[in-house]
């Protein structure tokens, strides 16, 4: 159902709304940047609520969900880093400047990207799930910390002024509708990813005994 | 036990035991003349673009000094095990944190007691009481993030790898505040007393956080 809502977005994007006076096509991509920016850190929160809830009563559901949405964040991160340089490129001139939204994105991109890291570098179980719940926290704290850092610093990014007089109403309900699309997916991704860690940790559950005999690692913690 | 004694006497035992060996901080200050040699080769240094240039070779090297710094805080409680035997003891966690976190951070502060003139000696850079409390203001919470994440990566296999990635993107605020005002002190335009304010907000805050989380860090 998700895929097919992304491609009727797609089909909106491209044949109902108007293209851009200044920018001409290129401001179609706006549609799936904005979307996808907004679905990343939604993932964000659900990592940073699923870290809490474990740290408060060591849920395993909990540290699932929170596994998930930083895949699924990082894969929408991307995409709105990729987008946005494809827009840039045209419209700036260049595909990378040192912005404040573009460094944030960029810290948040690489902060979740740790996570994912820490998740396959630590012992898997409860030291792998708290570790991650505090890098989650840590992360979701660092990012309006650095992106009100930049700002005073530098901006050129257009600001959040989406909703005016002057916007057609096609735009609007476009990226209304992209937004609401990309959220229905990003909740779908979620959701499969969160199915592939249940099984996952029910493996690791039906191997655990092998692994008591097994010596322990070089290096692993006394 | 009163926490504050706690603190001191985890800070004193960590750089007692630095006194004795007195391993990290000389190999720290070869570390970071090295970056400043490497500074020099790689940007055509002179007098005319020394102050553009120099604060950020400064933060550069500190903040790879920090993360070797900081990489080694545990070092010597892993392989002795001996983290152990002391949350085996009332000392509550935090306390515990907290006075590593005072150890490394002091010995962050003698690594800059190094970086700063040999800047300001070897770049002609002003050497004032401005720039010394952005680095002295930013070394605080760095330490204290720093340490929450050695002591998280101490666990892990490949922590070398770790706690550079963990570490570095979290340090980001106080790098670009304690950029900002590094360069304003040093002439260059930039609002000092605005940074100066950021950093001490940044540091109330990390502080606050790490000592929340220092408690599921340590507590095994």
């Amino acid at each position: 159902m998700a895929v097919a809502l992304m491609l009727l977005a797609a089909g909106a994007i491209f044949l109902y709304a108007p293209t851009d006076a200044l920018q001409g096509p290129v401001q179609r991509i706006f549609y799936l940047h904005v979307s996808s920016a907004v679905a990343a850190y939604g993932c964000f929160a659900v990592v940073l609520v699923g870290g809490i809830i474990y740290l408060r009563n060591e849920s395993p559901a909990a540290d699932r969900f929170a596994r998930a949405g930083a895949l699924v964040g990082v894969v929408f991160t991307s995409v709105t880093l990729v987008m946005g340089m494809l827009w840039a490129k045209p419209i700036w001139g260049v595909y990378w400047t040192w912005d404040a939204r573009l460094t944030s994105t960029l810290v948040l991109w690489i902060i979740y990207a740790g996570y994912l890291l820490v998740r396959r570098l630590a012992e898997p179980g409860r030291q792998a799930a708290r570790i991650a719940a505090i890098v989650g926290i840590f992360g979701f704290v660092d990012v309006p910390v650095v992106h009100f850092s930049v700002t005073w610093w530098r901006t050129q990014h257009p600001g959040p002024i989406v909703v005016n007089d002057a916007l057609p109403a096609e735009m609007l309900a476009t990226f209304l509708f992209t937004l609401g699309c990309t959220l229905v997916l990003a909740a779908t991704l979620i959701a499969i990813r969160y199915r592939i860690e249940t099984l996952i940790d029910a493996r690791q559950a039906i191997a655990e005994p092998t692994k008591l005999v097994a010596a322990p690692q070089p290096g692993a913690a006394p | 036990m009163n926490p504050l004694r706690v603190v001191l006497a985890v800070a004193r035992k960590d750089l007692r035991a630095e006194w004795r060996t007195r391993e990290l901080v000389p190999a720290l200050a070869q570390f970071i003349i090295l970056a400043l040699l490497i500074g020099n080769f790689g940007f055509q240094i002179d007098s005319r673009n020394a102050s553009t240039i120099a604060p950020g070779i400064l933060w550069l090297a500190l903040v790879f000094a920090g993360l070797v710094a900081f990489g080694r805080t545990f070092a010597a409680e892993r392989e002795q095990a001996s983290l152990e035997a002391m949350l085996m003891t009332p000392a509550s966690p935090v306390a515990i944190f907290a006075g590593k976190a005072l150890a490394a951070g002091a010995l962050l502060v003698m690594c800059e007691a190094v970086l700063l003139p040999a800047l300001s000696i070897l770049f002609g850079t002003p050497f004032s009481g401005d720039v010394v409390a952005a680095v002295l203001l930013a070394t605080v919470g760095m330490a204290a993030l720093g340490v929450l994440f050695a002591a998280i990566v101490a666990r892990v296999r490949a922590r070398e790898l770790l706690l550079p990635l963990l570490t570095l993107p979290l340090w980001i605020p106080f790098v670009i505040a304690g950029g900002v005002a590094v360069q304003s002190a040093m002439g260059l335009p930039g609002n000092y007393q605005q940074a100066i304010g950021l950093l001490l907000d940044f540091d109330i805050l990390f502080i606050v956080l790490t000592s929340l989380a220092a408690r599921f860090v340590l507590d095994e």
